[in-house]
């Protein structure tokens, strides 16, 4: 793999804080989130982990604008950011990569990167919506290359790449739209340990682009030196939040499994 | 983008990846449909030509065949957006029949009074013939926005949808004409169009050919041809990409419609009148065509071309069994048994990476 190119150079986001504040979510009796809080800033990747149940799906669904939370508040850099649905999310530059990928498989890795946002040529050409194809294959080779990524074609259908290079265009998809950040939900979850490294350096150099990444994880020992900081989810709650640096995988699943904060 | 090979070193490609992408692009077209369906036809062809001493390959015969293709081909280059889409349309050959009728009944209105029609005198042809063209057209658009708008609305399925608006249409269709063709079609509708010749070529084949392009064109260029094949890709990531599914959905159906429209007055051109028995099992034809033709029976890959091939087979193969004084029944035959194949190979290829 090589490197990711300066940010410097390329990057498109501006650093952008987001917190989730004491957000609750309330299905019929049972209470999936208790008052979560959750500090998220530019530029890290931020991993996301508890046991089942812990609320972790639920409060990146509050953040991504699949789920509308009963109570509390989204704050982007410092102001209120109603989200109530994942077209609001994308306004405010918060793109989701989902477990499942949600990649039409038949189409290419650039058209999947593009779809729903597809380029046109000018003049008539937008009229009657002729793809500027030249232009979305550059763009989409690009944001490849920047997240590190090597595929064969970006015009061969995207059922034809592995898993890991399947999730790297999903990313990339994400990448290229989101201005603020973006949200992985299980990324590796399919995926061997060769695939799984595919992804995390596609994961850490899309941080390096100056977006705040959150990535919620089983894969605990992998994720606790990806992350920068982990925040750990017990019944609803944002338990604590940790520096990966001045933690470790046993702290981390003690943690998650009902030992009290000892710091 | 770097080499495949190199990556392949580093291991961290599927092999069949890489010998995927190693495919170069003539490898591709050997692999694809289109193309075998192409040599298929011509192989029909030159067979034909040889059985009957040339008498098949002479110019009025080809001529002959390409009118008698028409109807099919535009039918069956709207069915490729349709299944490219992941949808059915049954009801194509009744929406067909009912614009034709439509088309006739507006023809006959406005081109003279009732007295002057019956007895085949038009004052006011060419507005009666613009006029049923017109009417025509928009009946098909509305019978299309009707399937497209139970689809989407009601969220059921369009195989089922399309079955029942095919009774439906049909129904409506005898119902208008209590069962009897529409009589006193101009006769300018044939002689000026429908067997008329530019550059030797009819008239009817260019306006396939011109659909044909241009529903070609939209499929490969445009961002209304991608959503469709996305759609028929993955309905849900369609829709988690913000594309408005729902309305394109229509406006396929509404595509189809159109189409079914313009067919209807093509047939109501070369026949003089409509053809209130003949078209019961146009939808199922054009769908065969569609999928011998290489595009995907589940949706997501589609082609105009293989579309255009596919309408033209059993068209060649009645020709050629009539004019070797075998019984054309055997087109039949044979169709289906290209169709079983068609879909054999895209199953092959499907799972040849799930």
């Amino acid at each position: 793999m090589r490197p990711p190119v300066s940010t410097a150079e390329r990057s498109t986001a501006r650093a952008h804080a987001i917190e989730l504040r004491d957000i609750t979510k309330s299905f019929g009796h049972i209470q999936a989130l208790r008052g979560a809080t959750l500090q998220i800033r530019a530029g890290e990747v931020l991993a996301v982990v508890g046991d089942n149940g812990a609320g972790k799906s639920t409060l990146m669904k509050a953040l991504s604008g699949n789920v509308v939370p009963t109570s509390g508040e989204i704050v982007i850099d410092g102001a209120s950011a109603e989200i109530a649905s994942v077209a609001d999310a994308q306004r405010r530059g918060i793109f989701t990569v989902y477990q499942d990928l949600a990649q039409a498989p038949d189409l290419s890795a650039l058209e999947n990167v593009f779809l729903g946002r597809e380029q046109l040529l000018g003049g008539i050409g937008r009229r009657i919506g002729l793809l500027a194809r030249g232009e979305m294959r550059r763009r989409a080779e690009q944001a490849l290359d920047d997240l590190g990524v090597t595929i064969p074609s970006v015009s061969r259908p995207v059922r034809d790449l592995s898993g890991g290079q399947r999730q790297a265009v999903a990313i990339a998809r994400a990448v290229m739209w989101a201005t603020t950040a973006v949200v992985m939900d299980e990324p590796t979850a399919a995926l061997g340990a060769r695939q799984t490294a595919i992804v995390y350096d596609t994961i850490k150099a899309t941080a390096a682009r100056g977006l705040a990444v959150v990535v919620v994880s089983h894969d605990i020992p992998n994720i606790v030196s990806l992350a920068d900081r982990i925040a750990i989810m017990r019944h609803g709650r944002v338990l604590v939040t940790l520096e990966s640096e001045k933690t470790n995988v046993d702290e981390v699943l003690r943690l998650m499994l009902g030992a009290e904060v000892t710091q | 983008m770097n080499s495949v090979r190199e990556l392949a070193a580093l291991g961290d490609v599927d092999p069949r990846v890489a010998a995927a992408a190693q495919q170069t692009a003539l490898g591709r077209t050997v692999r694809s449909t289109t193309l075998w369906v192409a040599v298929a036809l011509l192989a029909i062809i030159l067979l034909f030509g040889a059985l009957s001493d040339g008498v098949f390959l002479r110019a009025d015969n080809i001529s002959d065949m390409a009118v008698n293709s028409v109807i099919a081909v535009i039918l069956a280059v709207g069915a490729t957006f349709i299944l490219g889409a992941g949808l059915l349309d049954l009801s194509i050959g009744s929406s067909l029949l009912l614009c034709s009728i439509v088309s006739a009944k507006v023809t006959t209105a406005l081109a003279g009074s009732a007295e002057e029609v019956a007895a085949g005198v038009y004052p006011n042809l060419a507005l009666g013939i613009a006029g049923g063209v017109a009417a025509g057209i928009a009946c098909g658009a509305l019978l299309g926005a009707v399937n497209g708008l139970i689809v989407t609305r009601l969220k059921l399925n369009s195989f089922i949808v399309t079955l029942a608006t095919m009774g439906i249409f049909n129904g409506i269709a005898l119902i208008v004409t209590n069962g009897v063709n529409v009589p006193n079609v101009p006769q300018q509708l044939q002689t000026d169009f429908a067997g008329s010749k530019l550059a030797g070529i009819p008239l009817p084949v260019f306006l396939a050919a011109i659909v044909a392009a241009a529903m070609w064109f939209v499929l490969t260029k445009t961002r209304f041809g991608m959503r469709t094949l996305a759609i028929g890709s993955s309905e849900e990531a369609a829709r988690r990409a913000n594309v408005p599914v729902d309305r394109h959905i229509v406006s396929l159906f509404v595509l189809m419609g159109v189409l079914a429209g313009i067919a209807g007055i093509v047939d109501l051109a070369r026949f003089g009148t409509t053809n209130l028995e003949g078209h019961q099992t146009d939808a199922l034809a054009a769908f065969a065509a569609t999928v011998i033709g290489g595009t995907s029976l589940f949706g997501g890959r589609a082609s105009v071309g293989g579309a255009v091939l596919g309408a033209l087979i059993p068209v060649v193969l009645a020709t050629g069994l009539v004019i070797l004084d075998v019984v054309s029944f055997y087109q039949l035959v044979v169709v289906g048994v290209i169709l079983i194949l068609a879909v054999w190979l895209d199953q092959l290829r499907r799972s040849r990476f799930n």
